[in-house]
């Protein structure tokens, strides 16, 4: 492992130099309690203990509008649009990065996403270890705590004016020493981003799964069909969509075309659109494979619980707790929900 | 449709703020008027003609005369669009519906009042049949400008069904609800972009009830986020009356 210390007002030096080459986004107080990655541009302070930022990343690869082809009504001709803007997310925490691995995943599966592709090609992600732990997020139980790949440096503070800096890739490397060389760690600050970490770690386990989350498919799975539950805990769901619309590893999205106003060319684009919305499932004809909210319920955390795991071997939940606030009603919180399952089925034998 | 439809705008009560909506599109109005011709727009031209192929109905219905009036221009029109809140759902017209008719009439009207006929507002759709809506107070101009395009184009545009709540995450707000605030996206219908909580604001519900809104839901969160019956209330009333009997 390289890892290299860097020093508070190193960083400034530093972001001054990304900045001439990419869009840099940094994590940053907008309002009281509420975090959010912002570009950079000198005077933005940096939140470097932040807890979670408000809206999730993957606006970056994914986001909520995009134009996916132009075309030309006149001379039927179209063309695929890719945009992709060189861009740095500095101080992404490990759970965040966790979905961003899972989207790259599952965006590569079957018909490979060249939009997101092109836009995740030009990113650099730079981790940083969070010291505070949202109220809501139980990331540390969804096997989220810590990542192994996905970035391409990962920052630990390991005192009020230092940093242990991992490398993750050698463009993090190079993007390190742009500025000249810099210092390599000592077995000492390595140590103390272990201890770092351990001190974070400590303080996420208090919100977390009563389980281990390996047997999350098979609990939810047995619920299924225990429509009484699923009925009783989305009574008041408003169909909103807002706790799929905020999650860092949903991805689905809708395709639509606009006209110019000469009617001549137009522009077809895709925008977020999720399962929890009545119109997600409904087919031509007015078929609806979803017709009420407790299916679409069920089937969001059957998808967070069980059907990513069939895809891909970990859940499709990393533990963020974004959902949890975003839903006015309160009932999207995958920790109470699987947590209640498994105190059912456990009572059961 | 022919090749060029013929446009007219028409307003019952309201205040005309979508049709100036629709003037506020300045330049792209050019664009779009290449496609069609309006004959009747009290905001652009005052010369008139009664021929058309789409009106655009602003207002709502309000007096027994308005009927015969509205029922005459869905005569003439073979495609009728209710634009803005007023004639999609009733809009704050409907506020007298919650106050009784001696009151209300004696309140605009004062000594006048027994001269004037009017009686609780109701959306265009409770008299005529309406072939498409565009909602907002007032509507939104690029969603009446891709309206008019749908419509050219051979479509009919249907604004979504989801709630703002659906928009304003993708633009990113902090919800109001997590700032103590009472804000109605969670069963308005969107379309908008969720324009007002983008500035600040809290939704106001002015696209009317998102159709597969749960209500009984919606009393449920205000009340746990410790708003009172009258408060949301208040909220509620203000353009969710025609919908809703009991608030
Ligand atoms: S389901 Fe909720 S807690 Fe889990 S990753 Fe999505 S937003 Fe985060
Ligand atoms: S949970 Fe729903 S919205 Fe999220 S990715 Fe899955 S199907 Fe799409
Ligand atoms: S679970 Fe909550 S956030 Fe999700 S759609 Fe229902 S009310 Fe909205
Ligand atoms: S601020 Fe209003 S519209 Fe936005 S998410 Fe919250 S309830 Fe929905
Ligand atoms: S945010 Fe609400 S009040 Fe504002 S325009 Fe949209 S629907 Fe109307």
């Amino acid at each position: 492992m390289i890892a290299y210390t860097i020093y508070l007002p190193q960083t400034r030096e530093l972001l001054k130099n990304w900045a001439t080459e990419l869009n840099v986004y940094v994590p940053t107080m907008v309002e009281d309690g509420f975090y959010e990655f912002r570009p950079w541009n000198g005077q933005v302070e940096i939140a470097w203990d932040y807890d979670l930022c408000y809206t999730t990343l993957k606006r970056f690869f994914l986001p909520p509008r995009e134009e996916i082809i132009s075309f030309d009504m006149k001379k039927y001709a179209a063309s695929p649009v890719i945009e992709a803007p060189k861009q740095l997310l500095f101080g992404v925490h490990p759970y965040d990065i966790k979905a961003i691995n899972q989207l790259d995943q599952l965006m590569e599966m079957d018909n490979p996403d060249v939009n997101y592709q092109a836009r995740r090609d030009n990113t650099l992600i730079f981790g940083l270890e969070p010291v505070h732990v949202a109220e809501t997020a139980f990331w540390s139980s969804m096997g989220a705590a810590s990542v192994d790949f996905g970035y391409d440096l990962y920052w630990t503070r390991i005192s009020p004016g230092a940093f242990f800096v991992q490398v993750g890739s050698a463009r993090g490397e190079e993007m390190l020493k742009v500025g000249g060389p810099v210092e390599k760690s000592s077995v000492a600050q390595k140590e103390a981003a272990r201890r770092a970490h351990l001190k974070v770690l400590a303080e996420a386990q208090k919100h977390s799964l009563k389980y281990d989350w390996q047997k999350t498919p098979e609990l939810v799975n047995k619920f299924f069909n225990n429509q009484v539950f699923w009925r009783e805990r989305s009574q008041t769901c408003l169909s909103c969509g807002s706790c799929v619309l905020v999650c860092p590893t949903c991805y689905c999205f809708d395709v639509k075309e606009e006209a110019d106003d000469l009617l001549q060319k137009g522009s077809r684009y895709r925008q977020w659109d999720g399962c929890m919305l009545k119109g997600f499932a409904e087919i031509a004809g007015g078929h609806n494979f979803r017709e009420t909210a407790w299916e679409r319920y069920r089937h969001r955390y059957m998808r967070k619980g069980k059907y990513i795991y069939d895809k891909l071997g970990e859940l499709g939940c990393i533990g963020c707790g974004r959902c949890v606030k975003a839903c006015t009603a309160r009932i999207a919180n995958p920790r109470a929900v699987y947590n209640e399952i498994w105190e059912a089925i456990k009572n059961e034998v | 449709m022919p090749a060029k439809p013929k446009v007219a705008f028409f307003d019952f009560a309201g205040c005309e703020g979508d049709q100036l909506q629709v003037a506020n599109l300045e330049e792209r109005l050019l664009d779009l008027v290449s496609h069609i011709d309006i004959v009747r727009f009290r905001e652009i031209k005052t010369e008139k003609r009664d021929n058309y192929d789409i009106a655009f109905v602003e207002g709502s219905i309000t007096r027994p005369e308005d009927e015969p009036r509205i029922r005459e221009i869905r005569e003439n029109a073979k495609i009728l669009v209710a634009i803005g809140a007023c004639a999609t759902i009733g809009g704050i017209n409907c506020l007298k519906n919650f106050i009784n008719e001696s009151e209300y009439k004696a309140t605009v009207y004062g000594d006048f009042s027994r001269w004037y006929s009017t009686y609780a507002a109701r959306p265009v759709s409770a008299v005529v049949k309406v072939d498409m809506d565009i909602h907002g107070c007032p509507i939104d101009k690029n969603e009446f400008a891709r309206a008019v395009k749908e419509l050219l184009l051979g479509k009919i545009y249907s604004p979504p069904k989801y709630p703002v709540c659906v928009e304003c995450k993708m633009a990113g707000n902090i919800c109001r609800f997590e700032q103590g605030r009472l804000c109605l996206g969670i069963v308005t219908r969107a379309g908008c972009g969720a324009c007002c909580v983008n500035e600040g604001s809290v939704c106001w519900g002015c696209r009317g009830i998102a159709p597969d809104a749960n209500m009984d839901a919606a009393g449920q969160v205000m009340d746990e986020h410790g708003f009172t019956w009258l408060e949301a209330q208040d909220h509620l009333r203000l353009y969710f009356g025609c919908n809703i009997n009991k608030l």
